[in-house]
């Protein structure tokens, strides 16, 4: 049927140039983030873009998207650490060492970003507008549950189509509380204490789980948060570059610097005497 | 040999006149696949100074072994109020496939043209790169196949870049190269312009290394890093060559500079 | 969801296996027991294919035996540890190749030096301070990389044995049955009481 349907409705894109949708968007005078996407005209266009844009079933495709990796948070006492990495990578390309993976979405609420770093940085830069509107028509800020409820419905929306995110809302609100959220592609959306995701997740999770409780203090927890991080860089090739720290408490986030792995590396090694598999001696 | 054979799959042999289209040998339908790309080659490079930025590319086009043109610019003025783009304060530079690069630029100049009607003034590089984004992303579903990268200069004067990935996520740098050289420029401006893996002389050995101090660089020196850059991935690279165009961004408007490359 | 665990320190080597022997969806044993002693100083741990893992591990035994009864002295690790290197690296150019991953700890009986060696089936082999096989690559790596030092007493050695078992009751999906630990020291092979009923929940 859906073949039927394609074979005998009209290509979106058979005119060259401006169709009456694109007038439209250029006289407009104020550029949204609208939900509206150009579609290939074919049957199955999820079967067609996966082929042309996912490196890992395909490490041939011609267009390689930046994908993103080692990211954390977790809920303590204080409020909540969100902690990445920031490299990011196409097949096995350094795309970039300094990507902001943390994207404030407003002044208390904090989204991360790990999986296709265009996914998630068109998709929480439309929370925050979704945010800001809730914001301007009932006169309260949006809780945190239900903001991660909008992202999570939107990308359900989406489901099978390609997209590829796995991010994690952190924010206090006057009625929630420090609040932490997972939301991934697959439309899976969990409130919890303490999630690690990416590539490197498990590396963070082993040092971060071993030491982690509610009680920890803030500079514990800023520290836990750094370590985990580092632990993911040393040990997963698709994280590293810098250390992004940040601290969401009551009254909004703190950021805690963007701080070169290597450094702390060699410092860690060599004061804490951590790391202890990386020796000079050649066997 | 095989720049006498056609890139295309169906006609992998000598090639055919169009009126004498190769047929599968049972001579009934063969169901196409869908694919609406071809890479043209090609790189770009750009580099952000205190008060200048500059937007560079080589003019070669390709498909497969075959050289297009030894003229195809990937660097673009944008949103100026007229087509002669002499008062643009915008460069985008795209590779990849030439014809969506094309699409693009067409897009995003009429975009930023409609804003400078409607507002009487230029859109700022931090707009317009966020509008870039949307537009990439807006193809989320059938992507543009290109790089892009965008450069002017911000509110403060400064020089700006942002580069881009093929569906639109973004981020402003120092400077970039993207394209098929982009593995061989890359790394030689870590080191050159953000002084990566240098060390200050005379600072010790091992740990006790002091990274050499970053110092903006002056707009003569990065001229010659782009031009040497260029020239290095000419050498080793089969997809680039033949000409450089360079785009200077400064308050005083857009400089444009064309040098040759080596065209073997 | 095989589970092994290396763990060097001042004078001891630690050997940890997970004690489930799995077959598909099904356990068919909680208490097995996934290594062999090749001499009085040298203990092999392994996971692999079912049925590789045993027959390999045993034709290394009889062979380390052998050697000890013939020249009335026992190889040393590092012996034991290019001998198996070896017999795995014609094995994958056979006919037949053993799929089985290996964790060899030992004591020097000469110097008293305490080591730990890694192999893998392609018969790559690293001395190292602590390493895994698995997915407790994934979890423990990161665990000892931070809480490792090379000078441990054997009391530090069971408690960062502990934090990267927890870590993988807390983390892996499939139950592993508790871990079997067995530790090797100047005066040979000892297993370990290593009480493992605790349940471990996500924070």
């Amino acid at each position: 049927m859906d073949t039927l349907v394609a074979q005998y409705s009209k290509p979106m894109f058979e005119k060259e140039n401006y169709n009456q949708d694109d007038q439209v968007d250029l006289y407009n005078p104020h550029p949204t983030l609208s939900l509206r996407f150009a579609m290939p005209p074919i049957a199955q266009p999820s079967a067609w873009l996966r082929a042309a844009t996912d490196d890992h079933a395909n490490p041939n495709c011609p267009i390689k998207i930046a994908h993103g990796t080692t990211t954390l948070a977790f809920r303590f006492q204080g409020g909540i650490i969100v902690a990445t990495d920031s490299r990011a990578t196409a097949g096995n390309w350094i795309a970039s060492q300094t990507v902001k993976k943390v994207i404030e979405i407003n002044n208390c609420l904090l989204g991360t970003m790990a999986g296709g770093a265009a996914d998630c940085q068109y998709w929480l830069a439309y929370l925050g507008m979704q945010c800001r509107l809730h914001e301007l028509r009932t006169g309260r800020r949006i809780s945190v549950a239900a903001a991660s409820k909008i992202l999570a419905n939107l990308v359900y929306s989406y489901k099978g189509m390609g997209l590829s995110m796995g991010t994690m809302c952190a924010g206090v609100t006057p009625s929630e509380g420090p609040a932490l959220y997972y939301i991934d592609s697959d439309g899976t959306r969990l409130s919890g204490n303490l999630f690690c995701v990416g590539s490197g997740q498990t590396f963070a999770y082993g040092v971060l789980d071993a030491e982690y409780h509610y009680d920890l203090s803030v500079e514990e927890a800023l520290a836990l948060g750094s370590r985990s991080i580092l632990a993911a860089t040393h040990r997963d090739a698709y994280s590293g570059g810098f250390i992004n720290l940040y601290h969401v408490k009551e009254d909004g986030w703190v950021k805690h610097g963007f701080s070169d792995t290597n450094p702390i590396f060699w410092k860690t090694k060599l004061e804490s005497g951590e790391f202890s598999n990386v020796t000079s001696e050649l066997v | 040999m095989a720049a006498m054979f056609s890139q295309n799959p169906l006609m992998n042999g000598p090639n055919y006149s169009f009126n004498q289209t190769p047929t599968t040998a049972a001579g009934d339908n063969k169901e196409h696949s869908f694919y609406p790309y071809t890479d043209n080659g090609g790189s770009t490079l750009a580099i952000s100074g205190v008060d200048f930025t500059i937007i560079a590319g080589d003019t070669r086009s390709t498909s497969g072994y075959n050289i297009n043109t030894r003229y195809a610019p990937k660097v673009f003025k944008i949103g100026g109020t007229t087509s002669s783009q002499e008062d643009a304060t915008l460069v985008l530079s795209v590779v990849g496939f030439a014809a969506d690069g094309e699409a693009l630029k067409e897009r995003l100049d009429a975009i930023v043209k409609m804003y400078r009607y409607q507002h009487g003034k230029p859109m700022s590089v931090k707009a317009c790169a966020q509008r870039l984004s949307t537009i990439l992303y807006g193809k989320r579903f059938f992507p543009y196949y290109v790089t892009a990268i965008l450069g002017g200069l911000d509110e403060e004067g400064k020089g700006a870049i942002y580069s881009y990935d093929p569906v639109g996520s973004y981020e402003r740098e120092q400077c970039r190269a993207a394209g098929a050289a982009a593995s061989l420029i890359m790394p030689f401006l870590d080191n050159q312009v953000n002084f990566k893996n240098q060390y200050m002389p005379g600072s010790g050995v091992g740990h006790a290394l002091q990274e050499r101090e970053k110092i903006p660089l002056p707009r003569s020196e990065v001229e010659d890093l782009v031009k040497d850059a260029f020239d290095s991935a000419v050498e080793r690279h089969i997809e680039v060559g033949d000409g450089l165009q360079m785009m200077i961004i400064t308050k005083d408007g857009i400089e444009e500079i064309y040098k040759p490359l080596k065209r073997d | 969801m095989e589970v092994l665990l290396g763990i060097t320190g001042k004078d001891f080597t630690l050997i940890a296996a997970s004690k489930a022997a799995m077959r598909g969806a099904t356990v068919l044993k909680a208490s097995d027991d996934k290594t062999r002693a090749l001499n009085k100083h040298t203990l092999m741990a392994f996971s692999g294919e079912a049925g590789d893992t045993i027959q390999f591990a045993e034709f290394i035994q009889a062979n380390a035996q052998l050697y000890s009864m013939r020249n009335n002295i026992d190889l040393s690790p590092s012996a034991v540890a290019n001998f198996v290197r070896g017999e795995l690296a014609s094995s994958l150019r056979s006919r037949k190749p053993y799929n089985v991953n290996l964790l060899l700890g030992g004591v020097d009986p000469i110097t008293d030096k305490p080591s730990l060696y890694w192999l893998d089936y392609l018969a790559s082999l690293a001395p190292l301070p602590y390493a895994a096989h698995g997915y407790a690559q994934y979890y423990c790596l990161s665990i000892l990389d931070k809480h490792h030092h090379p000078d441990i007493t054997y009391e530090q050695g069971i408690k960062i044995l502990r934090m990267c078992t927890d870590e993988l009751k807390r983390r892996l999906p499939i139950d592993f049955k508790g871990m079997l630990v067995k530790v090797i020291t100047k005066d040979g092979i000892r297993e370990v009481e290593y009480e493992d009923d605790k349940s471990v929940a996500c924070p």
